[in-house]
């Protein structure tokens, strides 16, 4: 199975601090990925370095053999939610992302509209953002990821916000996602979110990763 | 490249629709129309004390002639660029759609129109306080004559300077005086913006600061006192001042007009637009490095 991230002895300090020391893994095709680990292990840090929002004190990321901050600014054809999604406050979902969507002009209203729907949004739904509750925001968020259709989804703590349906309807959506052949990277404090979507858990503590679970060598 | 232009203009609009409902943004235009006021209010007081009217521009020509009036315009856009770098939780959704350099030409395309806009409407603000006694018409009014030949013009640091109203007519000076504003503030927010992505937020506002200070320390009036300078050097210290003091090179008078040795108005230009071209190259350079940082109110 090819491997779609490398990650190749990375580092990445801030300050006198290490958050990533000296990680090494390559994540496969087609599989879901759980980082877990406590608050400050640097989960969110080695995604933004995936991104290619950080770029590492040493070592070197590939994407698609492609490396991130060389050869691209940022993985193509990526979804990704990195912290709290944010959204022009004043618009509506569906314009929020039909700006987004004309960056790349990789996908028509129809298809936007349609990604709000898989959420459980109303894309006709005429309530600015602002009004929104933290879980459609989160929504809304999942919706962007996922709207062009990208072949990677880095999503870090994708399901902040959620009620107890709201979970299991983005369970359901990822694990979809996985069924169409996509590699997906995501982190949760929930180790029900771990246990049902992920076929491999890696686990940061110290800045360290170690892989502690994989389904599929099992 | 119309493909990559799109997407610049794209990253520059999203920062405009953050102007809905923007307090910052309110404040800064409600400020520089109060400071339009109060710097006016001594040309329109001129007018009315003698009776006479005014060309529509010439509050704005002799207000914004003087480099302190320069300085504290420029000031305020601070307040409108608190934010810069302008990222936000949704900059990430923007910047895997976009690379790097897209992105930070977006924010100085941004910074461009809006310090555009704020001076624009930094001249309208003057025009709407004097229209009630004031005509259109291209030619200097007997107020501008008075404030510069009588010399009241210096006493009321309104530099309406003879060498201006000679060598050049009311339209023009506008337009002469708006866009040398505008390279001034746009030159100091690019320092801002450059030294925010390169060296981080604190270091972009102490960048603004020394640049000020720079322009506001190089007054030749100052060194004058500080160094005791005779006339004729004083005069050499003003050409000199003229040409370094980046304030200066914003005041219309600082220029030549046919027979010093100060810099033209279009010299000025022409420095200014290198400037422009040098702050835009290292500020892509500063980019590729940039460690991302989101936060912001709109998700909460």
């Amino acid at each position: 199975m090819r491997d779609v991230i490398r990650v190749m002895d990375v580092s990445k300090s801030f300050g006198e601090e290490t958050v990533l020391h000296h990680i090494s893994y390559d994540f496969k095709e087609g599989r879901i990925y759980g980082i877990v680990g406590n608050n400050g292990s640097g989960k969110t840090v080695l995604m933004k370095c995936i991104c290619g929002f950080l770029i590492p004190d040493s070592g070197e990321i590939t994407v698609n053999y492609k490396r991130i901050g060389k050869d691209m600014d940022f993985p193509p054809d990526t979804g990704i939610i990195i912290e709290t999604p944010g959204f022009l406050p004043n618009l509506t979902g569906m314009r929020n992302l039909e700006l987004l969507a004309s960056l790349r002009k990789k996908i028509d209203k129809k298809a936007v509209a349609e990604a709000i729907r898989a959420v459980g949004l109303d894309p006709e739904m005429k309530k600015p953002v602002s009004k929104y509750s933290l879980g459609m925001r989160q929504r809304l968020g999942i919706a962007q990821a996922l709207m062009e259709d990208p072949s990677l989804l880095i999503l870090d703590e994708p399901f902040n916000g959620l009620d107890k349906h709201g979970v299991s309807q983005m369970h359901e959506l990822i694990l979809a996602q996985k069924k169409k052949g996509k590699t997906i990277l995501l982190s949760s404090h929930s180790q029900k979110d771990i246990d049902v979507l992920c076929d491999v858990v890696c686990e940061m503590d110290g800045g360290v990763m170690h892989c502690i679970r994989d389904r599929i060598e099992e | 490249m119309w493909y990559k232009g799109k997407m610049v203009l794209s990253v520059a609009s999203y920062n405009f629709l953050r102007w809905h409902k923007n307090a910052r943004v309110v404040t800064a235009f409600l400020l520089d129309f109060i400071l339009c006021y109060l710097l006016t209010d001594k040309a329109v007081q001129f007018a009315v004390e003698r009776d006479t009217t005014m060309q529509i521009f010439e509050a704005f020509i002799w207000t914004f002639g003087d480099s302190n009036a320069i300085l504290l315009v420029s000031l305020l856009l601070l307040i409108l660029f608190a934010d810069m770098p302008f990222i936000t939780t949704a900059t990430p959704f923007y910047l895997m759609r976009t690379t790097r350099r897209v992105w930070v030409v977006g924010q100085m395309v941004y910074v461009a129109l809006a310090t555009m806009l704020f001076m624009v409407f930094t001249l309208f603000s003057t025009v709407v306080l004097t229209m009630q006694n004031a005509f259109a018409g291209n030619r200097w009014s007997r107020t501008a004559a008075a404030l510069a030949y009588s010399g009241s013009g210096k006493e009321l640091n309104l530099p309406s300077a003879v060498k201006a109203i000679e060598m050049s007519r009311p339209w023009q000076s506008m337009l002469w005086v708006l866009v040398l504003m505008l390279l001034y503030t746009l030159v100091m927010v690019l320092v801002m913006l450059l030294f925010n992505i390169w060296k981080g937020q604190i270091a972009g506002i102490a960048a603004v600061i020394s640049f000020s200070c720079y322009g506001l320390l190089l007054n030749p009036d100052n060194i004058k006192k500080v160094l005791h300078l005779p006339d004729q050097l004083s005069y050499k210290a003003r050409v000199l001042v003229g040409w370094i003091s980046p304030l200066n090179q914003a005041t219309f008078y600082m220029h030549n007009f046919g027979y010093d040795k100060l810099p033209t108005l279009r010299q000025t230009v022409a420095i200014g637009l290198a400037l422009l071209a040098v702050l835009l190259i290292l500020t892509i350079c500063a980019i590729r490095r940039y460690a991302f940082s989101f936060s912001g109110t709109e998700g909460k």
